[in-house]
């Protein structure tokens, strides 16, 4: 079987395939059930990012692992948020 | 604690103080879109006395923290207030103040009731056009993506596009738009 890698366009029908069928689904769902989904998933993932971070260093300590997950989810808000928010308008209207 | 139980304990905490809200973020993303994980419960409140939002993140001071500074935010300059939960997962809350920009008072005069039988409350959501609308404004890359997703979800024939594009016009986003529809695959 070909790598679709390989073949951007290929790459592109595969990508368009799995994106069709994630519309195509959540068109099926009332709003209700989607905002439903998004509370399974959020909880989902959280369960998730807890098991990797206490996988990663090691440790049994579910308190611990929350703590690795609070902070790298930190690092991640100073990304997404970079020049966003600021504590005044002073301070942005300066920078 | 689940994502759910602390929206509605923020739902409750703007019921008991009297604070109409609204609820923004992923979640309207969601309802409207493809469905996704978040990490933090955004809501619109609107302010009518100039120590609602303090007095409502007071009430969820048992299940969050909140940082005593208030933060603005460079593109509209809309205040919001960042709490973290105290029991595990560190969800966060983000209160957003509803506060003098013409597009921010029209969606929330405009958002929709919505029963949740999930949360066991009466919420409310902006319209779908006001996602997108809100989301090519942000501008980031998620917002995009948001954009694209509830745009391909509700279909353009099934939203008012008129009015999508009036207010992309007024933000300089109309590229953002356009972009954003050509990134939706034939679905048929």
């Amino acid at each position: 079987m070909a790598n679709p890698h390989d073949d951007p366009a290929a790459l592109k029908a595969l990508q368009d395939d799995i994106y069709r069928e994630r519309v195509l689904r959540a068109r099926g769902l009332t709003v209700e059930q989607r905002l439903a989904d998004a509370f399974e998933i959020t909880n989902f993932v959280f369960e998730h990012m807890l098991e990797g971070a206490m996988w990663q260093r090691g440790i049994t300590d579910r308190a611990e692992g929350w703590r690795e997950v609070r902070r790298r989810l930190d690092r991640l808000d100073r990304v997404h948020d970079s020049g966003r928010f600021t504590l005044t308008k002073e301070s942005a209207d300066e920078s | 604690m689940k994502v759910e139980e602390l929206a509605v304990a923020v739902i409750e905490a703007c019921e008991a103080e009297g604070v109409e809200h609204m609820l923004t973020g992923a979640f309207a993303t969601s309802a409207y879109g493809i469905p996704r994980s978040t990490k933090d419960v955004d809501v619109v409140l609107n302010v009518e006395g100039k120590d609602s939002v303090v007095a409502v993140s007071r009430r969820l001071e048992p299940l969050v923290t909140f940082d005593p500074q208030v933060q603005f935010d460079t593109l509209t300059w809309g205040k919001r207030l960042v709490g973290v939960a105290k029991e595990p997962p560190p969800l966060k809350v983000e209160l957003f103040e509803l506060f003098d920009d013409a597009f921010v008072r029209v969606q929330f005069e405009r958002r929709r009731r919505m029963v949740s039988s999930q949360l066991n409350r009466t919420t409310w959501l902006p319209t779908p056009e006001d996602v997108i609308v809100q989301k090519l404004r942000w501008g980031r890359v998620k917002d995009l993506e948001d954009a694209r997703d509830v745009l391909a979800v509700q279909g353009p024939e099934s939203l008012d596009m008129d009015y999508i594009e009036r207010w992309c016009e007024t933000h300089g986003t109309g590229q953002r738009l356009r972009e954003a529809l050509a990134g939706i695959p034939p679905l048929d």
